[in-house]
């Protein structure tokens, strides 16, 4: 059971502004979704969280404030999964999750069975027994993208952290790795930060949107109440279409600005 | 040897006049100059032969010497007055010039300063000789010598340059004279007196046929250093196992003065206690300055060690005085 | 799978003692083997009697022992000190810097260690000067990097490598200007700069034996650490690891056990990279196989080099820094072609 809650946090890096003022608040075990333009400080909120960057204002946990804990305790509070995560080389799957114990490892100590038992769970729940073997560097993009999830999960924090998680992934992926994350949400009562880039994935999925463009909370609320045209027009500077559809639910369309569909030869609607 | 001051004297009275030069080979020749120009008058003269002659139109007046050697030689056959610069090491005699002219990093613009007419140095880094040229100074090259000849030539050849050939031709007569006069005063010896020539506290140390090792071979010494001198040069780097087990008969400090290292440091080396050398106090220190250069102190470099060695009762010698 | 961790820790066991055991043969090899021909009967039997309670006749005569004890075996000794100490200073540096050819000399040791030797020798100070120099010469090296690293931009290790590049590369010029104003000391400068072991005694091994146990024992604890770095020290921070600190300690110690080395031995190059290298190919690149095997592997691998160094050109000595460079530079090109392919 853990509510965190960002208030008035503010970021500086190499002298510009980054983050200004954000307040947000995600009730435990909910699902809530960053989205905004390129360079809205998406990535910098979640390092925020992290404690990555120097922030001003402050972060909290239960009411705690995260700024206090030590580095392993905040690791076995808040989990990561980094937009661009290192392969190392040579380092097998086994090993690669077995890193997500580090936060309960001593510092000159060594993993226990107990460690060893936990990546075992953490390998089968997420269908990477029989990868445990192979070295990460000769997984395929959303086998990778599985065992860094694997990681995360193995460092079994309360509070899921994901930047961009399917950036590389092609749609059949994207779904299978978001609906993982919502299944092991409810399962193990996770609560979700994401920062997604498509709005409608992002509808799908989440509690609540916080919207950023650059580095203010613009808006925060229900997916309907965010995603609305008039805003996305603002904010994104994109024609949109925004459709509820019985099987899909909240829709994001991107509408061409001369109104035509398709190339040459094809009819213009309307 | 004993022939070749005859000859020059001979040559001398020949007095082939014209522009015939000294006919000595470049600085690695083996074997004595053969013929002379006049006494004092035969200017322009050409000194050396091949690439490394060099033709000198006066006699020069203002020599700079970037040679210790080539000082200690000048002044010997006379022509020291003519020296108006030495380099930073030019030691001996005490009437030299000295200045801060660098003889291993010789400045062009500073040698110039002094408007020689004659520049005299051991080596060429970097076309010393051909950047005097451009401005008309003549450079004579000579580098260390390798065998006693190449020292004997050199006088000569100096003085040919200066003028001062009879002086020359004296004082190589001189030298070899007094030397031969040393060594038949020592008795035969059947096995020779071995010795570890010690140059820096890194063991590198000299075989028997560098030069220092020949003027050694005429007290009859060998070095223990001649097993592992051919591939190196003549200048290995000793194990200092190796000399523990040689057990030379005398060890010879050439970095006492540069580097402070005396007997009492020798004997406190792991290990070397066990050298019959150490133990009986046989360790000769000796004076760099001498010990490193190919003039006419040779003959004294020669005459102190034989009376060390006397004196260690290694050598039966009389100092003749 | 749920082995997998014992099976890596009977791994590493093999490797040690694998590893182990061709050191024990090495140091052997070193102590019987020298231009000082010693029979070596002679020499095991001395080496025997070292036990508590054995007296075995045919051992060496006085000067034999003399060789033997007091100046094989404290230059065998040194070589393991130095060959162990510089592979795995090389390994924590590779980790540190998750660089594979980092090595112990990318902070400016060398050069700092270096400029201290040089003017110790042209300034004609004692024997003993001369490590001292050499050592406070690389730390200080060191400690300028670092400072002008963290001016310049943060925690980046980018900003701490160059800022090693331009230190070193200015000690080097003063460096050189100083030899150039004393070339008589020329070749004792070039001596130790090529790195010589030859000159060791027991007094040089316990001198930096202290500094060298402490940092390899500093390095080995953090080898788990290392291995979480590999990630990079976004990611370590993120699952609690202290990167920054712990990059400062393992570097720190790293220099220190490194400039204590070369403050004896000169600047033997190549054993912080061909070995560590060579470790990985061989065992597998997590730092808890790396860092202790690299240690005994590269005792080995000094050992063998300055049994090179003295035996090649006997009586004659090569130095040893010209030794391992001669083995390190096409060990070198096979390491580069290796990655090349896996581009």
């Amino acid at each position: 059971m853990s509510t965190l809650t960002v208030d008035r946090v503010s970021v500086d890096l190499l002298g510009a502004r980054v983050l200004s003022d954000v307040s947000l608040s995600v009730p435990s075990g909910r699902w809530v979704t960053l989205v905004g333009p390129n360079g809205a400080g998406k990535t910098t909120l979640l390092r925020a969280i992290t404690g990555a960057v120097e922030h001003t204002g402050r972060i909290g946990l239960d009411g705690r404030d995260v700024g206090r804990f030590g580095h392993r305790e905040r690791a076995r509070i808040i989990a990561v999964v980094p937009q661009q995560p290192v392969r190392p080389d040579g380092m097998s799957v086994f090993d690669y999750v077995l890193l997500g114990r580090t936060p309960y490892v001593s510092y000159f100590g060594v993993e226990t069975s107990a460690d060893v038992a936990v990546v075992a769970d953490v390998l089968e729940t997420l269908e990477l027994g029989a990868l445990a073997g192979r070295a990460v560097t000769s997984l395929s993009g959303g086998e990778f993208q599985r065992a860094v999830l694997a990681r995360a999960l193995a460092q079994q924090a309360p509070i899921l952290l994901l930047d961009e998680p399917t950036s590389s992934l092609d749609l059949g992926h994207i779904q299978q790795v978001l609906e993982l994350v919502d299944r092991l949400r409810c399962d193990r009562e996770l609560t979700v930060v994401a920062a997604l880039h498509d709005l409608t994935t992002a509808a799908q999925f989440s509690d609540r949107l916080a919207l950023l463009v650059e580095g203010r909370l613009v808006a925060e609320g229900r997916p309907d109440e965010v995603l609305t045209r008039e805003v996305i027009e603002a904010q994104y500077g994109a024609r949109v279409r925004v459709v509820t559809d019985p099987e899909a639910g909240l829709i994001v369309v991107p509408i061409r600005a001369d109104g035509r569909i398709g190339q040459a030869g094809a009819r213009r609607l309307r | 040897m004993k022939h070749a001051w005859a000859l020059a004297l001979i040559a001398l009275l020949i007095a082939a006049c014209g522009d015939d030069g000294a006919e000595g080979d470049g600085p690695a020749a083996a074997r004595p100059t053969t013929e002379h120009p006049a006494a004092e008058t035969a200017f322009p003269v050409t000194v050396g032969s091949g690439e490394f002659a060099v033709e000198i139109e006066e006699p020069p007046e203002r020599i700079v010497s970037l040679s210790p050697t080539a000082t200690e030689m000048l002044f010997a056959i006379g022509a020291g007055e003519s020296v108006v610069a030495a380099d930073e090491y030019s030691t001996y005699p005490e009437e030299a010039p000295t200045t801060d002219l660098s003889g291993f990093t010789p400045n062009i613009e500073a040698i110039a300063g002094y408007d020689p007419d004659l520049v005299v140095a051991h080596t060429d880094p970097g076309d010393l000789a051909s950047s005097l040229a451009e401005i008309g100074v003549p450079t004579l090259m000579h580098p260390a010598a390798a065998t006693l000849d190449d020292t004997y030539m050199q006088i000569e050849q100096l003085g040919a340059a200066t003028g001062h050939v009879g002086e020359a031709a004296a004082v190589v007569a001189q030298m070899q004279a007094d030397i031969d006069a040393l060594v038949a005063s020592l008795p035969e010896r059947d096995d020779p007196l071995t010795y570890y020539h010690e140059l820096d506290v890194t063991y590198f140390s000299v075989s028997s046929d560098t030069f220092i090792g020949q003027l050694y071979g005429l007290l009859g010494m060998r070095s223990i250093a001649d097993e592992a001198g051919a591939e190196s040069g003549g200048y290995p780097q000793l194990s200092p196992e190796f000399i523990i087990q040689a057990d030379p008969d005398v060890i010879l400090l050439a970095d006492a003065i540069c580097c402070g290292v005396d007997a009492t440091e020798v004997a406190n080396r792991p290990g070397w206690e066990q050298l019959s050398a150490v133990q009986a106090e046989r360790i000769i220190s000796l004076d760099e300055d001498v010990a490193s250069r190919w003039g006419p102190r040779i003959v004294e470099f020669l005459e102190t060690l034989a009376a060390d060695l006397a004196a260690l009762e290694l050598l039966e010698f009389e100092a003749a005085q | 799978m749920a082995d997998a961790v014992t099976i890596h820790a009977k791994k590493r066991l093999r490797w040690l003692l694998v590893a182990g055991g061709l050191l024990v043969a090495s140091v052997l090899a070193g102590l019987v083997i020298g231009p000082a021909a010693l029979p070596w009967r002679g020499v095991v039997v001395e080496v025997v009697n070292l036990l508590p309670g054995m007296e075995l006749a045919g051992g060496l005569d006085e000067r034999g022992q003399a060789i033997l004890w007091q100046l094989r075996a404290p230059r065998v000794v040194l070589a393991v000190m130095v060959g162990g100490m510089l592979a795995v200073a090389g390994a924590g540096y590779q980790g540190v810097f998750r660089n594979p050819l980092a090595d112990p000399y990318l902070l400016g040791v060398a050069a700092g260690a270096g400029l201290g030797a040089t003017l110790a020798i042209v300034s004609g100070g004692g024997r003993g000067v001369l490590p001292v120099a050499a050592f406070v010469g690389g730390t200080a090296a060191v400690a300028a990097t670092y400072a002008l690293g963290r001016s310049a931009g943060g925690r980046s290790t980018h900003s701490l490598i160059l800022a090693g590049v331009a230190v070193a590369a200015f000690l080097v010029a003063v460096q050189t200007y100083v030899q150039q104003r004393h070339a008589d000391t020329l070749r004792e400068v070039y001596g130790w700069i090529l790195g010589r072991l030859l000159t060791g005694g027991w007094g040089d091994v316990a001198g930096i034996a202290p500094y060298v146990v402490v940092a390899a024992i500093a390095i080995l604890a953090h080898r788990r650490l290392l291995d979480v770095l590999s990630v990079g020290s976004a990611e370590a921070g993120a699952m609690g690891v202290p990167s920054t600190r712990v990059r400062l300690v393992v570097v720190l110690a790293a220099t220190l056990g490194t400039a204590a080395a070369v403050s004896v031995a000169g600047l033997i190059g190549f054993v912080g990279i061909v070995v560590p290298h060579l470790v990985r190919m061989m065992a597998g690149t997590s730092y808890r196989i790396v860092l202790p095997v690299s240690i005994l592997v590269g005792a080995v691998f000094l050992v063998w080099a300055d049994l090179l160094a003295r035996m090649l050109v006997s009586p004659g000595e090569l130095p040893v820094g010209v030794v391992t460079a001669f083995v390190g530079a096409p060990f070198f090109t096979l390491v580069l072609r290796r990655a090349r392919r896996a581009w």
